[in-house]
């Protein structure tokens, strides 16, 4: 049975990793952010063209 | 002449109508049926529901955009098919009943060549007893009226946390629901909010779902490469989670909610309650109440619909184990195998099965997120079938010319988990296929290449720009074709 209990998703949250101050810096730091909003809106057109 | 009839004006069913317009000579008619006179960017409907825009922001009126394309609005609410004509008429019809001012209440059946069904979902709150805001204790932001009367409660609930403590529940209010990406997106938005006003600390925020883990999103998850490794939607989201201080229930199926207690049972077999202050709980989706009619009047909705209202397709439907499932169960014309006139896409189309694993808690309660079939997906299935009608009407096409299977086509998703320009945060979300193909990608199901997440500020500003861009295509302003689905 595969089945996961609430102790386990619990369990698993509590251990879950934790984003660095560095990490959590690049996610606000608007030139980075600017340059993945770049890149993020390029990959999901493309998709968008080559899928259909 | 041709005359193919839409029925709904949601994402699926105007990008079909507006593409059929645009593909179509005048000669022939668009007719779109819907009971409401307004388009609504459903997926903006979250940020309504914090406040952050207006009923307003998401939604326009739709007369105004097909009278100017030269698209024939019906504001009706349909609810049978006689595909076969009926007594008085050899000609197939969709029985619509009025809801215009003046006309409410009149009957009418709409002679049509090719119709495409694409009503979207009812919104099953009865499913649970006291679940939703009509009547019940909970509260939804699945229309733009809910998420507007959701607001000012969470506005009420920050009053309130400046004094005492409270605890905010949000997530799904069923076995079977599907959209865990909307409430995943609302939970961190109201713990954004919250955070925003100071009173956060006041707040117990649990996030309640039918996923088995965190981050299956019903597609059965994701893997994705990053940093030079493989990793999961699972670890991603659980990350979030524990970053943002939000506690999780999975695996729960939500039985019935009394004012204050919600009671659930989990996969385990254990029966559970959880009191609130504030809660926002999805509905599970179904069809709408149809019935199918032959031309003599005897009863065949069975012919054309699933049990649970939605439309059959060129699907595999043959039930097998989760084992035997395969990509290939999936519609790409989404055509109706018995008549070929007749078609459904975005949420109307009945999906072959879940993608993700579906359980049952040991009383057989069913735990299984149903496929989400929204956003990116129906547009596509929407320009398809308006593509495949169209040449069938101008080159007399035996069959459809266009297809797109969900176990082919790529998804976007953009899950929102705070507001402002700045301050905005939110989850990128590519994948490829949405339903994952084991046999072309053996490993994981999906492309990796083009399977991706990211959280960060940009996928803020990526749905900001989205709602702006969809609801410019939406209103058919120059150069919409542009703007892929």
């Amino acid at each position: 049975m595969d089945n996961i209990d609430q102790r386990t998703t619990d369990e698993r949250l509590a251990q879950a990793p934790l984003p660095t101050a560095r990490e959590l810096r690049r996610r606000r730091n608007v030139v980075v952010q600017f340059a993945r909003f770049v890149g993020t809106s390029w990959t999901m057109w493309r998709l968008a063209q080559k899928h259909h | 002449m041709a005359r193919v009839v839409v029925l709904g004006a949601g994402v699926s069913g105007h990008t079909a109508a507006l593409y059929l317009r645009k593909l179509l000579p005048k000669e022939h008619e668009v007719v779109v049926v819907n009971p409401k006179p307004t388009y609504n960017w459903i997926p903006s409907n979250i940020w309504v529901g914090v406040g952050k825009m207006s009923h307003e922001d998401v939604v326009f009126d739709l007369a105004p955009i097909y009278a100017k394309k030269g698209v024939t609005f019906v504001q009706a609410k349909a609810f049978a098919l006689w595909p076969d004509g009926d007594a008085d008429d050899a000609r197939p019809a969709v029985e619509v009943e009025h809801t215009s001012p003046g006309r409410e209440g009149e009957i009418e059946r709409l002679r049509y060549d090719y119709v495409v069904n694409a009503t979207g979902p009812k919104l099953n709150f009865g499913a649970t007893p006291g679940l939703g805001p009509d009547g019940g204790h909970t509260l939804s932001v699945c229309t733009p009226d809910h998420a507007t009367e959701a607001s000012s409660r969470l506005e009420e609930l920050k009053g309130i946390l400046r004094t005492r403590k409270q605890t905010v529940v949000i997530g799904v209010g069923h076995g079977t629901c599907t959209c865990e990406g909307a409430a995943f997106e609302y939970t961190f938005n109201v713990e954004h909010e919250l955070r925003e006003a100071g009173v956060r600390d006041n707040a117990d925020i649990v996030y309640l779902t039918n996923e088995n883990e965190l981050g299956d999103f019903g597609v059965g998850g994701m893997q994705f490469e990053q940093n030079g490794f493989r990793t999961t939607s699972q670890l991603w989201t659980e990350s979030l989670f524990r970053e943002r201080g939000v506690r999780a229930i999975t695996g729960a199926a939500v039985t019935s909610i009394e004012p204050g207690v919600i009671h659930y049972d989990q996969l385990d077999g254990s029966h559970r309650d959880l009191g609130f202050d504030f809660a926002m709980l999805l509905p599970p989706f179904k069809g709408n109440d149809w019935k199918a009619y032959d031309r003599a009047g005897a009863d065949i909705t069975s012919t054309i619909f699933a049990p649970s209202g939605f439309l059959k397709v060129d699907a595999d439907y043959t039930p097998r184990p989760y084992e035997e499932w395969s990509a290939k169960d999936w519609p790409r014309t989404y055509q109706n195998p018995t008549y070929r006139n007749v078609f459904a896409v975005g949420i109307a189309f009945a999906p072959p099965h879940q993608i993700s694993k579906p359980r049952a808690t040991p009383d057989g309660l069913a735990v299984a997120p149903s496929p989400p079939r929204t956003g990116m997906p129906s547009g596509t299935m929407g320009k398809v079938v308006a593509k495949s009608i169209a040449d069938m009407i101008l080159r007399g096409a035996p069959e459809p010319t266009h297809g797109a299977s969900m176990s082919e086509m790529a998804a976007a998703c953009v899950a929102s988990a705070g507001h402002g320009m700045r301050s905005g945060t939110a989850a990128s979300m590519t994948m490829s296929p949405v339903v994952p193909d084991w046999e072309k990608y053996p490993e994981t199901g999906r492309d990796l290449r083009a399977t991706r997440g990211e959280i960060g500020l940009a996928g803020h500003w990526v749905k900001r720009m989205l709602h702006t861009l969809f609801i410019y295509k939406a209103k058919a302003r120059p150069g919409w074709t542009w703007i892929p689905e």
